[in-house]
């Protein structure tokens, strides 16, 4: 166990009847990371949370949070992380202070400043009753909540799933902004999602999982700089090209294209020599990644 | 004019460069351009981090990297400033700015088989062209 790890998930199973819900999961998060979860609905993700979490136990395989099994030091792990499930409630009868009161009654601290900064920016009332907030505010409202007793881990689960695409756009980046300013390098963001490009620029690195395993783990940059989209043109039919560093490779009228996964200089040479008019280069988004991540072969890393 | 207007930072994912690399680049544009003078302050880590739509980490790692290259220097509780001394105005940082976008232009001229003596005339012409501009304003 490495002190420097917030979460250690290695081999990790969990099933529900005959149904493998996690098959296998390795999966580090260093501290101070901001660590995307990408997968389909039904790839493991919210399973693999709620191991963290203890709120449900592993099959087989260890979740240590914090160099700690979760099962065994309930409270101690519980008390430095914070997690915001994909639907939040509140009691019906709570206005948004009782729900703020409510939630630091649990917490051995509060940043108060932080709770005013994140109110005034949202432009949420106090005196407002809970569960008459549209479903963006209620995210505000529990983002709040998780962010100011300044967790040394914040779990988002789909946090953006089934807000608007305004609400969407407009607040993550100030929560995770406030909640890591105050202690960078320490405060550690797992974050799940299936809509990836609101995420794409506060991501440090990601698994992308797929049938309950890791299928691609990369820091964000290196993966943007390796999977690039190449466009070749040439003034006939383009020549026969093959790699097994591409992934799609299509010859189509004078075009030939393909998505290179490695060896860039290597394979962009060769391309070269086939004498093309013009050579196009653009690097794949983490989405279009995620979408890509389906043709590569087994686990890599 | 405030600092906001000054600095446009924009970030561009298709490049593949990595993220705070291209800030740090943009930085010293702004330096070598004098858009950003010696002493001004760069915007705050959390707001241009906000404003990018990045992590504060990549802004962090940005300016990290400017003072590591002598080209901020961090002042506590007031943030980072662009050195005194900051190298942008050196001529050899200016050159290795001009360098990449002459590389890129090399490249781009392979591609359109253009050669090296096509290519060396057409950037007289250009130069020529801009005098003769300098010259109507």
């Amino acid at each position: 166990m490495n002190t420097d790890n917030a979460i250690e998930i290695r081999g990790l199973h969990r099933s529900f009847g005959k149904t493998d819900a996690v098959n296998g999961l390795d999966l580090t998060v260093t501290k101070g990371r901001c660590y995307g979860l990408f997968g389909r609905n039904g790839a493991g993700k919210t399973t693999t949370i709620k191991c963290l979490l203890n709120l449900i136990r592993p099959g087989s395989g260890t979740v240590p949070v914090f160099g700690m099994d979760p099962e065994k030091k309930e409270v101690e792990v519980k008390s430095r992380l914070a997690y915001v499930p994909d639907t939040v409630g509140f009691h019906h009868w709570m206005r948004v202070r009782d729900v703020l009161e409510y939630a630091a009654s649990f917490r051995a601290r509060w940043n108060t400043d932080l709770q005013v900064d994140l109110l005034d920016r949202f432009a949420l009332d106090l005196t407002q009753k809970a569960d008459t907030l549209s479903k963006g505010q209620k995210m505000q409202l529990a983002l709040i909540t998780a962010v100011c007793p300044e967790p040394d881990l914040l779990v988002l689960d789909e946090p953006t799933t089934g807000l608007d695409p305004i609400a969407r756009r407009e607040f993550m980046e100030s929560v995770i902004g406030a909640y890591q300013d105050a202690a960078p390098g320490e405060r550690t963001i797992l974050v799940s999602t299936h809509l990836i490009m609101e995420f794409e620029g506060l991501i440090d690195e990601f698994t992308i999982m797929e049938a309950g395993r890791d299928r691609l783990t990369m820091e964000a940059d290196a993966a943007r700089e390796r999977f690039v989209k190449v466009r070749a043109r040439f003034d006939a039919e383009p020549p026969t090209f093959e790699t097994s560093d591409a992934i799609r490779l299509t010859r189509e009228g004078r075009e030939l294209e393909f998505i290179l996964n490695g060896n860039r200089d290597r394979v962009l040479a060769r391309v070269r020599e086939l004498g093309p008019l013009e050579v196009e280069e653009e690097s794949l988004s983490l989405e279009e990644i995620f979408l890509v991540a389906r043709h590569l072969g087994g686990k890599e890393s | 004019m405030t600092l906001r207007q000054v600095v446009r930072i924009q970030i561009n994912y298709k490049t593949g460069a990595p993220v705070y690399q291209q800030i740090v680049e943009q930085v010293k544009l702004a330096a070598a351009s004098g858009s950003l003078r010696a002493g001004d302050a760069l915007p705050g880590i959390r707001p241009l981090a906000e404003r990018l739509r990045v992590n504060r980490n990549t802004v962090a790692k940005a300016y990290a990297e400017l003072e590591s290259q002598g080209l901020a220097e961090s002042r506590p509780g007031k943030g980072c400033f662009l050195s005194e001394n900051a190298s942008p105005y050196r001529k050899g940082v200016r050159q290795k700015l001009l360098a990449d976008v002459i590389d890129a232009a090399i490249v781009q001229a392979h591609h359109l088989q253009i050669a090296e003596e096509e290519f060396m005339k057409l950037a007289e012409r250009r130069f020529r062209e801009f005098d003769k501009r300098k010259g109507d304003a």
